[in-house]
């Protein structure tokens, strides 16, 4: 009675599957295919042109499993970001990603569009603007957040001769932070305080990123040292914490030789 | 000695020709009879007429034979991309002498959620992962089934989807995004090319039955009960006996 038991409970458990989607696997003998391709073992004889082949009944029936499309290789999808997204990149940026992850997690949550020639075409227009500086409104760039992050945490320095009289230019300043920081500063970007600075001491710069957020950084005008000079000071730091340490070292083992015969004293 | 007066094969088509069948939409006719053999999917064509043989090097005609495939039922409710099941034989341990044993291939199905723009609601359908790949290429959903010709679709539900996503386009209603008129203008504008008059549009996809019912319906008219038609008759009648009376004029 029982014996079309195990497909009513498959239809059964499809149906509920259906309903609150849990993962239910149908068992196979054979490993999952994509789509698959197929050959005939025996050829087809030619038919006249126009009329449509004779088939024989049984052996053009027969197939062989050319290719299945599961084993190529994984191809990745282009897309353009709308957002930012983190270790991929900006908004406005093409990156190809594994189809999975543009499937699954990018396109639903709208942090990216496929690259159609339409959505290029705009996001092109857009960085066009954004460079010609007439954007409004728009947001700053993944690259110049980083940037940002990185201007306000880090120390500059600028070397200045003692021998020298000098006033400290906008040139200058740009040199000093492509050299020191790396950075590379587009003269609008870079603005000095109003009264020349002729002295070492403590001062402002302000810099501008992608025209749309101004960061203040501390300049230390400073004494120009030489390479070689400021090698030699190194080394020389270096040798005095080596004697330090030794000495501190030759202390410690000192002291318990000149304890051990006063506890033998009394 | 012929059995019929019509050979079999062309009743389907005979029978567009009368009653109801021939008083359908000329444009949903044509496209009845528009068909063109679908995109090869489980197997490889050969492309060309004439080829250099690999064996003589001679010039030898060839032919691309396509491999019947059978899309079950099920295929009509989800998009299986043109994938169907391809059952015949196949060669134990793929050797030709070897013996002949049954074999059918099924596409691998998945259940996914595809989001459409123009309708503004997400379907959980039956897919292979060559329709994932065939809407990726189409650039979206909605591009995927307003492009994609019939055969290739090859399934109710896209059918569906397609009429009514068309029905969308061809109305403009406000219905779609009621609260955000932009978004609205811009999905119309980036699937204007595909827009056909809502006459058209309504008839898209419907199956022969359907499109019968439809036009049936259209025709229909409640019949006027009897005594209507003669209660009007009798007093047309009696307006004309009255005007062929001679008027009696009293001084």
């Amino acid at each position: 009675m029982w014996c079309s038991s195990r497909y009513a409970l498959e239809g059964l458990v499809r149906e509920f599957s259906r309903v609150t989607l849990c993962p239910v696997q149908k068992f196979s003998q054979t490993a999952c295919k994509n789509t698959v391709i197929v050959e005939r073992w025996w050829q087809v004889p030619l038919s006249k042109e126009g009329s449509p082949p004779r088939l024989h009944p049984r052996r053009h029936r027969v197939y062989k499993l050319v290719e299945d499309t599961k084993h190529l290789t994984k191809e990745k999808m282009e897309l353009i970001l709308t957002q930012t997204v983190p270790k991929l990149g900006g908004r406005g940026d093409m990156v190809r990603v594994r189809k999975s992850v543009g499937r699954n997690k990018l396109l639903p949550q709208g942090l990216a569009v496929y690259a159609s020639p339409e959505n290029k075409e705009m996001f092109e227009e857009e960085r066009r603007k954004i460079q010609e500086g007439k954007a409004e409104g728009s947001i700053q760039t993944r690259t110049g957040e980083m940037t940002l992050k990185y201007l306000k945490s880090c120390h500059f320095e600028v070397g200045m001769k003692n021998n020298v009289k000098y006033e400290l230019t906008s040139e200058i300043v740009r040199r000093q932070f492509l050299t020191r920081l790396g950075v590379f500063v587009p003269p609008h970007a870079l603005k000095l305080p109003d009264e020349p600075i002729t002295r070492w001491g403590e001062y402002w710069c302000e810099v501008t990123v992608n025209g749309l957020e101004t960061v203040r950084i501390p300049m230390h005008v400073v004494n120009y040292e030489k390479p070689r000079t400021q090698k030699l000071k190194k080394r020389l730091q270096n040798q005095e914490q080596v004697e330090e340490e030794e000495e501190e070292k030759e202390e410690e083992g000192q002291r318990p030789r000149t304890e051990e015969p006063a506890k033998d004293g009394p | 000695m012929p059995l019929h007066k019509y050979p079999p094969r062309i009743w389907n088509t005979l029978k567009l020709t009368q009653g109801i069948y021939a008083r359908l939409p000329q444009h949903y006719l044509r496209s009845l009879q528009e068909t063109r053999p679908p995109t090869p999917v489980h197997w490889k064509p050969i492309g060309v007429k004439y080829r250099i043989s690999p064996k003589t090097g001679a010039r030898e005609r060839v032919q691309d034979t396509p491999i019947p495939i059978y899309y079950p039922p099920e295929s009509q409710k989800g998009l299986w991309g043109g994938e169907g099941w391809v059952s015949g034989f196949r060669y134990a341990n793929n050797d030709k002498l070897s013996t002949r044993v049954r074999k059918c291939w099924k596409p691998q199905l998945f259940v996914r959620e595809l989001y459409s723009e123009i309708l503004d609601h997400k379907f959980s359908i039956t897919v292979t992962s060559r329709t994932l790949d065939l809407i990726d290429a189409a650039y979206g959903f909605d591009f995927y089934i307003l492009k994609t010709p019939k055969e290739d679709l090859n399934s109710k539900l896209g059918m569906d989807l397609k009429r009514a996503m068309l029905l969308r386009l061809a109305r403009r209603d406000t219905e779609l995004y009621p609260d955000d008129p932009v978004r609205r203008e811009q999905v119309y504008s980036r699937y204007k090319k595909f827009e056909i008059p809502v006459e058209e549009a309504e008839w898209v996809g419907l199956s022969l039955e359907e499109a019968v019912e439809k036009q049936r319906l259209l025709e229909h008219k409640e019949p006027t009960p009897q005594f209507i038609d003669h209660m009007d008759k009798l007093v047309q009648e009696l307006t004309v006996q009255r005007l062929s009376e001679p008027q009696v004029v009293q001084k």
